[in-house]
């Protein structure tokens, strides 16, 4: 059967190795296929090639083919590993020309080579995402997944081990496998080569992850004698055990509070990582990103990272430029990490200088490193000091942020308004640099998206970017986001975009007393529009923010109070509104506080309508609510409701 | 091993008892050095260790029948790898990419320095020949591709196509690249990446013990005059020079 010919300009579709690959002469197949695994290996242009050409079929069919030899077998076998090595297109391709069953079925052949090749190229699948789900709930399947991990052979092993790091994700399943003794039979690969280790380890790690009850069963395994095979391993060798070791251990003191919280193991862990970095391979790529979930979110063990030095260790590694992307990428977040609750950490980065550093990686050709720098600066700029000494708004600063902005990639977007809500908290004199670079024309069309992550934060940045503006700034943004804008953030269909649209709206009302005008722009659309919201939502959140608007309006001049008390109490009440009784009752102390907020501007005495409102508000039953309130058992609340009364019998007491 | 350990800890203890610089006697440290047991075996391991990994077939078999001490490795395989080193230092680099692919396809796959510096032994054999066109050709289809995928890679490939633009290559700065010491290199890099892939330690031990004798005497020098071992060939005591 003659096969079609490629026309193409590459150099490789003239090439008559198609043909050759179904020849009928199994010499001449025999070689072709060798010849095409031979160029692939290692050479990824190569593979993309040679599955645009069409090769992968032919070389599957060979496997397929009863009348091949071992030897033939052993060749399209190791090329279809290949092709499927780190090639996602390899993959998708070696699955869709059959050859998987045919590799599982080679896996009970009677000649070793056969059986090595089969499984190398399985494993290879397996590594990808793309590898068919292996199904645990299937007593057949689990029965075999036993005999892979039993076997004497390494690539059978490593097989099985592969087959759990890439298959088990629920929780259902973890428990699945540990119930068929899965850890009993990894465990005892901790004593066998260099490769099975490696594979137990990280199938071990992926086991208990996030598994408080495959943890236990872990760790209770031959009482304790399997946790301290693997605590013993995090001081192998060979780097790569090492790094492996200590996932596993992170894995069992993630995952519960029980074991591994002594302070010895913990600081054991954070040096063992640290001196990771230092290896040159891949796995100096990863340990950072072991280090970031080894201290993410926990205080003690940034502390501890902290006075192992971590920041000048990370500082230095920095300075070995270029590093790769991936690396570059877990420094930046394991640097955030340092840096996201403690101020020593800031400091200390801001002292070293590595600022400059995570500022260059903001114009990163990679994507995922121009993100985490983002990440980096968000956790630094947290610093209140040194966000007062106006460190971060600065043009070097702000101007690639507000480029990243408008980055194809919305991840690095999100990270961008992330870094941008920090700095933008900041003090009179420097808010003119964000402006300059354009960063409110940005943050506006950001509001607009499609993408409710991308609203969220954008909405979220210019609540903090009004926090204490001045009257130009507020002018300036105003402008530009324009109150019907404003409406309709605020009916945003996203509960977490509504709620941080009430928090812009109650930062741009508060202060002085023409920033509450800003609500009435538009026929009062923005006042219009908290009333309906308030009236709907039943989130605390929404709530609160909802009221505290309300309250900062309540500060305004006479026309504004009674604009509040119209909303709050509108004469004819269409029972829609849940009564203000109910906030003033709310469960949540905050929601409380608030709502009695309100109240005290309603009644500030100075105000020629204080007296008739307050004579609404008794006849509404708000008055002996707030006498209750006295007695609140959250101080907040007592303490503002103790002022409402003063007020309010100040008022009666002048009459 | 555990002779070194032994010498070791008590050189220290002599370290800490020398308040000023100690003499001991020839009788004295060889008494010490035969307190120390050490087991036959242990030294044969350490012996096979060696042959192993530098890849002595026929010494390792000789060995194991004179010792009985058995390898930690099959022994077939040390041929297929010392087929692959020996395929590098002669120069044959297309043939030994050939042979490991066949040991094993991961091992290139999924270690792409070593896949690279093999291209690029490949080139420099080209060059060598005087292949200019070939080698151009090489360079731009095999190596070219690596290096926009390395940063590392495209600065080495940039040195070694320096040699092409030299008429006389010793006067080239980067001549080094064609000294076969750079092929003894690439096939050393090999031989460790096949006895990784088979769990094998990828140097032997015995090296490293006596950079660690060397060490101990080194930091004794400073406190004590004792019989050294100079000449690490034959082992021999030295008297001390007081």
């Amino acid at each position: 059967m003659p096969t079609t010919s490629a026309p193409s300009a590459t150099g490789i579709s003239s090439d008559p190795i198609l043909d050759r690959l179904s020849s009928s002469d199994c010499d001449v197949k025999f070689k072709a296929i060798r010849e095409v695994k031979n160029r692939i290996i290692g050479n990824r242009t190569k593979k993309l090639s040679y599955i645009k050409l069409g090769a992968v079929p032919k070389v599957a069919a060979a496997l397929a083919d009863s009348n091949s030899t071992p030897d033939l077998v052993v060749q399209s076998a190791a090329a279809l590993g290949s092709f499927a090595c780190g090639v996602d297109a390899g993959v998708r391709a070696v699955l869709d020309a059959g050859a998987f069953p045919h590799l599982i079925r080679l896996l009970s052949a009677p000649d070793e080579k056969v059986v090595d090749a089969a499984a190398r190229s399985l494993r290879m699948i397996y590594q990808s995402k793309l590898a068919p789900k292996y199904d645990f709930f299937q007593e057949e399947n689990m029965q075999f997944l036993l005999l892979l991990l039993k076997s004497e052979n390494e690539n059978l092993t490593g097989l099985g081990a592969g087959i759990i790091i890439h298959s088990c994700e629920t929780n259902v399943e973890q428990n699945v496998l540990c119930h068929a003794g899965v850890l009993e039979k990894l465990t005892t690969l901790l004593d066998g080569s260099l490769s099975q280790r490696e594979a137990s380890l990280e199938s071990l790690a992926v086991i208990i992850k996030c598994n408080p009850e495959a943890v236990s069963k872990f760790v209770e395994l031959h009482s304790g004698r399997a946790l301290s095979s693997v605590t013993e391993l995090t001081k192998d060798r060979y780097s790569r055990t090492r790094l492996l070791a200590c996932l596993c251990l992170l894995s069992v003191k993630n995952s519960s509070s029980c074991y591994l919280q002594d302070i010895a193991i913990k600081t054991k862990l954070v040096y063992i990582l640290l001196e990771l970095l230092d290896d040159s391979g891949q796995v100096g790529d990863e340990a950072p990103f072991a280090f970031s979930s080894l201290i993410a979110e926990k205080e003690d063990m940034q502390k501890l990272a902290f006075e192992a030095n971590a920041i000048d260790k990370f500082n230095c590694l920095l300075q070995k430029s270029p590093l790769h992307p991936k690396r570059l990428e877990g420094v930046f977040l394991a640097l955030g990490d340092l840096c996201s609750k403690l101020e020593c950490c800031r400091s200390s980065f801001l002292s070293l200088q590595v600022l400059n550093l995570v500022v260059d990686a903001l114009t990163h050709e990679d994507a995922s490193v121009r993100s985490a720098a983002c990440i980096c600066l968000r956790s630094v700029s947290r610093s209140i000091k040194n966000l007062s000494a106006g460190c971060f708004m600065n043009k070097r600063v702000v101007f690639p942020l507000v480029q990243l902005l408008s980055d194809p990639c919305t991840s690095v977007q999100v990270a961008a308004l992330g870094a941008i809500s920090n700095i933008v908290v900041d003090f009179m004199p420097h808010k003119s640099t964000f402006i300059q670079c354009g960063g409110i024309k940005e943050l506006v069309q950001l509001t607009k998206s499609m993408d409710s992550s991308l609203r969220l934060n954008a909405v979220w940045a210019l609540r903090n970017m009004v926090f204490l503006a001045d009257k130009v700034c507020k002018d300036g943004i105003f402008v530009e986001l324009t109150a019907s804008s404003m409406a309709s953030l605020i009916c945003d269909s996203e509960p977490s975009v509504q709620e941080q649209a009430l928090a812009l709206v109650r930062n741009f009302v508060d202060g002085c007393v023409y920033s509450v005008e800003y609500a009435f722009a538009e026929d009062g659309i923005i006042l219009n529009a908290v009333g309906r919201l308030l009236r709907k939502s039943s989130k605390v959140e929404i709530g609160m923010q909802g009221l505290y608007v309300l309250s900062n309006i309540a500060s305004g001049k006479e026309f504004h109070k009674e604009a509040v008390m119209q909303l709050l109490f509108p004469q004819h009440d269409n029972g829609s509104l849940p009564s203000f009784n109910q906030f003033l009752q709310s469960n949540d102390s905050r929601m409380r506080t608030a709502a009695v907020w309100v109240i005290v501007n309603l009644t500030f005495p100075k105000s020629v309508g204080s007296f008739g409102r307050t004579v609404n508000l008794h006849s509404l039953g708000i008055v002996s609510q707030l006498k209750r309130m006295v007695e609140d058992t959250c101080m907040d609340v007592k303490l503002r409701a103790e002022h409402a009364l003063g007020q309010i019998n100040n008022t009666f007491g002048e009459n | 091993m555990s002779l070194f350990w032994i010498v070791i800890r008590q050189l220290a203890e002599i370290e800490a008892m020398a308040a000023s610089k100690k003499v001991i006697t020839r009788e004295e440290w060889e008494k010490k050095l035969s307190d120390v047991k050490i087991k036959k075996e242990d030294m044969n391991k350490l012996v096979m260790n060696f042959l192993v990994t530098e890849g002595y077939v026929a010494a390792a078999e000789e060995f194991r029948k004179e010792s009985g001490t058995e390898p930690d490795i099959d022994l077939a395989t040390i041929t297929d790898r010392m087929a692959v080193k020996t395929a590098v230092q002669n120069g044959n680099v297309e043939d030994a990419i050939e042979k490991v692919n066949d040991l094993n396809p991961e091992i290139l796959d999924t270690n792409p320095q070593l896949f690279f510096h093999l291209q690029q032994q490949r080139l420099i054999e080209l060059i060598r020949n005087g292949k200019i066109e070939e080698a151009l050709e090489f360079a731009q289809e095999e190596l070219a591709p690596r290096g926009e995928e390395n940063q590392g890679f495209l600065e080495e490939l940039e040195q070694t196509v320096a040699l092409l633009a030299f008429d006389d290559v010793t006067e080239c700065p980067v001549k080094d690249l064609l000294d076969i010491s750079q092929r003894l290199k690439t096939a050393s890099e090999v031989n460790a990446a096949i006895l990784t892939s088979q769990s094998h330690e990828k140097d032997p031990k015995l090296p490293s013990l006596l950079k660690m004798l060397i060490r101990s005497q080194n930091l004794l020098d400073e406190k004590a005059a004792y019989p050294r071992v100079t000449d690490l060939s034959t082992a021999i005591l030295e008297d001390p020079a007081v």
